[in-house]
């Protein structure tokens, strides 16, 4: 499957017309949106919005003193036997990665979810290099195996029912017994978890990522349900984290009150199975746990958001409700984005990371009706950034030219009270005429209106010329 | 009650347009409630360039709503989304503009969506008007989340002889409109309009209503493309006592 | 200039200069701080049994097998050695580190109240990875070292120094990927059983 952000409107033509997506992507409202509806009701609506507050500002004191806790945070890794690569770009953080598996011998490796692996394109390129990097995160692992991107930041599977995975596995495992029953849910778990425990133990490294960094501890925390992360860090000989360095936070105290933010707005949950705080390789006195650490940090346009209008997206910390409440990624799910992170958040991020016109379609994609920014733990106004977004795209001169032609005569019309009024009439009256049957069916332009609806005839006059009469 | 307000009708396009009916029915509306009403020479609120990022545009537009407006004491919408641009954007609009910008918060402030001035700022609690219909209310998302309207126009709906109101299971998903968005869009915007359109039928409802002619227009349009007989109308001619007039589409 | 001055400076250039200050922050009180661990432990689908004392603990573990129907064997990590095992006799105990379907025991130094977690520092005698090896753990945690939230947590283990690992747990493993459904045991273990000692 290749990811194509140019080709969003097809890809979502194509989406809407998936009955089996459909399916999958109710789930958004039963499951995603409920759960967090009922978590934020147990914490307390009050208090919720106290704490979201407190977020947002842990958020910005860190993006203010981004450089800083970037420097105190190598010196806590390092105080700790650590190394901390600095990576400006896509490719030069892939190199890395390969060099500290090639440093360190590593020809077999397993990963923890990282969406930052996927928006360097990772995977690709370790196998381009002769090295195989086994996912064991259940959803990564599936999608790996159907060789498709994750179609959701924090479910990577979403949109597959048990009936794809069961026929993934039944293509991909090899030692499987036909006659062994996956029809439950349960079967496939039990499956995944045969295959990946032998993976844990032979692994050479391990890659995970950080849902966040803190400071002054030098820690990298990762939230996971499944176990795997864990695994991953601690069996093979390296470890490296992966991850964006926007995600540094000052201490575990700061860490702490996000973690609640966190883990309520992804799946509703009060607290995650497993969130383990990272600190560096094996220390004296454990028995395991990596001889190896490293910690990757990843710039790919992060930085040149900062001071633009654009910079409260960094606040983000990646729990995916923005892509749960949103109506265009409901109706036609994460592949049609076409690009790692999708949804509201993507909206946002990636015509900072990719460039505006590459990455045109998602800002534009949007109704700006608000729920994102409703639900958003850290209060990032993604509506007003994705605005941000297509105004950089009108300036840039990126615009169709009908459309800026179109909005300069409304502009234009709109600047003349009386040339409008004129216009107006004529248009309300012509409208009118050609109604049949209370409304009109087609015009020469805006035809994209009527490719999906009729438009209710005017009542013919305007309310201007009538109030004028009136009086 | 002090003397009667002057009150600055900011109709919006749509209604200019297509709907006068509803600019009469806030007309009514709100000499019933006691203001002085007047409708200065208008055109558009510029949020279709706002949205756009066409921002020279926006603040030219801008410019022009605030210098025929801010002589009134208060501007009033039959519209969130219009009352939203004003009140939540034109901040925005006009930010780096040292002149214009304290004259845009100032009308911000006095600017009200039609029927949330009705009930908060002139204590309407009932209309005298009879309705005989199931209806279900529409509420649009920047009525919901710029200007925070949701129990105004039901408490007023509540008083209209014969008329029942039925919730939408999900009033806060947005219907698709979203100004341009229905035009760039319009697959992703149909299926937001079909989902919308099932919401409402399933509240047996014969009758529409809601406070932004936009979301109206496209939800009364695809109605109309795929047969379905739901009458439409802004919750303003209803309330206004003008429920028997031929309604959207008719 | 390296990648790490190249990135420094563009964000010393770009950055807000006005440090924004976050307030204080205390999360909300607990009214009672053990009922609600139970409550949300048992949210996560942990099991939890109330015990008088250390005593207790490997009868109680013999007969949590038995309710299973596994077999009379605990992987006992090297600090829960010291525990009375001679009171259950019937009871095998390994040393060796838990296979996928092994029970394995678990000494938790703290727990958390607010959200029915089990707090670990990774150490010789308490290895880490045995929290996602064994299928069922069985973990003890005195009623007394049961902290109401995450910071206090926090700050006792920093009064005694970090180590490279910490695991807050919080239930069995889990996945919800399979068509957004909670599944238990995805890579760690399928059930936890929590024996709060009381004296």
């Amino acid at each position: 499957m290749t990811l194509d952000p140019g080709a969003f409107r097809e890809a979502g033509q194509a989406a809407l017309g998936d009955e089996n997506l459909r399916r999958a992507l109710s789930r958004l409202k039963t499951h995603f949106a409920l759960g967090r509806a009922q978590a934020v009701e147990r914490y307390g609506a009050q208090e919720w919005e106290t704490l979201r507050e407190q977020g947002r500002a842990i958020r910005d004191y860190a993006l203010s003193n981004l450089d800083a806790l970037l420097e105190q945070f190598e010196r806590a890794v390092r105080a700790q036997g650590g190394q901390v690569h600095w990576a400006r770009n896509a490719g030069e953080a892939r190199e890395i990665v390969l060099g500290i598996l090639r440093l360190h011998g590593a020809r077999t490796v397993i990963k923890g979810k990282s969406m930052v692996s996927e928006e360097i394109g990772l995977n690709p390129f370790l196998e381009a290099n002769g090295i195989v990097a086994v996912e064991t995160d259940l959803g990564e692992y599936i999608v790996q195996l159907r060789q498709e991107p994750p179609s959701h930041i924090i479910a990577p599977a979403f949109h597959l029912n048990k009936e794809d995975v069961a026929k993934t596995f039944r293509a991909a495992h090899g030692e499987l017994d036909p006659d062994r029953s996956l029809l439950e849910r349960s079967e496939l778990v039990a499956e995944a978890r045969r295959v990946l425990r032998a993976r844990f133990e032979s692994a050479d490294a391990g890659i995970t990522g950080a849902n966040f960094l803190t400071a002054e501890e030098g820690a990298a925390v990762l939230v996971t349900n499944e176990g795997n992360g864990d695994l991953t860090r601690l069996l093979p000989k390296t470890h490296i984290v992966l991850t964006g360095l926007e995600k540094v936070v000052a201490n575990l105290e700061h860490a702490a009150v996000l973690l609640r933010l966190l883990t309520r707005s992804a799946t509703g949950q009060d607290i995650s199975s497993y969130v383990t705080l990272m600190r560096g390789p094996r220390g004296a006195g454990e028995s395991d746990g990596p001889e190896n650490f490293h910690v990757v940090l990843v710039d790919n346009g992060r930085t040149g958001m900062l001071g633009t209008e654009a910079q409260e997206v960094l606040r983000c910390i990646r729990c995916a409700a923005c892509l749960n409440h949103c109506p265009i990624y409901a109706a036609v799910g994460g592949h049609a984005y076409g690009t790692a992170y999708t949804g509201p958040l993507g909206a946002a991020l990636n015509p900072g990371m990719l460039g505006v016109a590459l990455a045109h379609h998602q800002p534009n994609a949007s109704t700006f009706c608000g729920r994102c920014a409703e639900v958003c733990p850290v209060k990032i106004p993604l509506p007003k950034i994705m605005r941000h977004w297509r105004a950089r795209e009108y300036a840039s001169g990126l615009v169709l030219k009908t459309t800026i032609r179109g909005l300069a005569l409304w502009s234009f019309l709109a600047k003349r009270p009386a040339l409008y009024r004129i216009a107006s009439a004529i248009a309300a009256g012509g409208l009118k005429r050609m109604s049949r049957n209370g409304r009109v069916r087609a015009l020469p332009m805006m035809r994209n209106w009527f490719l999906v609806r009729d438009f209710p005839a005017p009542q013919g006059r305007t309310f201007q010329s009538l109030w004028a009469n009136r009086k | 009650m002090d003397a009667r307000p002057r009150v600055g009708v900011f109709v919006t396009c749509l209604v200019d347009l297509v709907r006068p009916q509803v600019g009469f029915a806030a007309a009514t509306l709100l000499e019933k409630a006691g203001c002085e009403v007047h409708v200065p020479a208008q055109t558009c609120c510029g949020q279709p360039a706002w949205n756009s990022g066409a921002d020279r545009h926006a603040a030219d537009l801008a410019r022009a709503v605030i210098a025929a407006f801010e002589p009134f004491d208060y501007v009033v919408a039959p519209s969130g989304s219009c009352a939203g641009m004003i009140t939540v954007h034109y901040p925005e609009v006009l930010a780096n503009d040292a002149e214009w910008l304290p004259r845009a918060r100032a009308l911000a402030a006095k600017t009200h969506e039609l029927i949330a001035f009705l009930v908060n700022m002139r204590g309407m609690k009932q209309v005298k008007a009879r309705c005989a219909a199931r209806v279900c209310y529409h509420d649009s998302c920047s009525s919901l989340r710029e200007m925070r309207v949701r129990a105004e126009p039901r408490m007023l709906l509540a008083s209209v002889e014969r008329l029942q109101v039925s919730e939408l299971k999900e009033p806060e998903v947005c219907c698709g409109f979203g100004g341009l968005f229905s035009v760039k869009y319009p697959e992703i915007s149909e299926r937001m309009a079909d989902d919308k359109i099932a919401d409402a039928q399933a509240t047996d409802a014969e009758l529409m209503l809601g406070g932004d002619l936009g979301c109206l227009l496209h939800l009364k349009g695809r109605m109309q493309r795929k047969g379905i007989n739901m009458r439409v109308r802004h919750v303003a001619e209803v309330l206004a006592g003008q429920g028997s007039e031929p309604a959207l589409g008719e | 200039m390296s990648a790490r001055e190249e990135i420094l400076s563009r964000i010393r250039i770009r950055r807000l200069h006005s440090a924004p200050t976050v307030p204080d922050f205390a999360p909300p009180a607990l009214a009672n701080p053990i009922e609600m661990f139970v409550a949300r432990a048992q949210r996560a689908n942990a099991e939890l049994h109330f015990l008088d004392s250390e005593i207790d603990v490997p009868h109680t573990i013999a007969w949590l097998l038995r309710a299973r129907n596994l077999p009379a064997i605990v992987h006992v990590p090297p600090h829960a050695s010291a525990l009375p095992w001679d009171t259950a006799p019937g009871l095998t105990l390994h040393r060796g580190a838990p296979g996928p379907d092994d029970a394995a025991v678990a000494l938790a130094p703290f727990g958390i109240a607010e959200t029915g977690t089990l707090v670990y520092a990774s150490t010789a005698g308490a290895p880490a990875s045995w929290h996602f090896r064994a299928g069922f753990e069985i973990a003890v945690v005195r009623a007394d070292a049961i902290l109401p939230h995450m910071e206090n947590a926090i700050a006792v283990l920093k009064a005694s120094g970090l180590p490279s690992t910490i695991n807050f747990v919080t239930g069995p493993s889990r996945t919800g990927d399979i068509e957004q459904t909670l599944e238990l045991g995805a890579h760690g273990p399928k059930a936890l059983a929590i024996l709060i000692v009381q004296n």
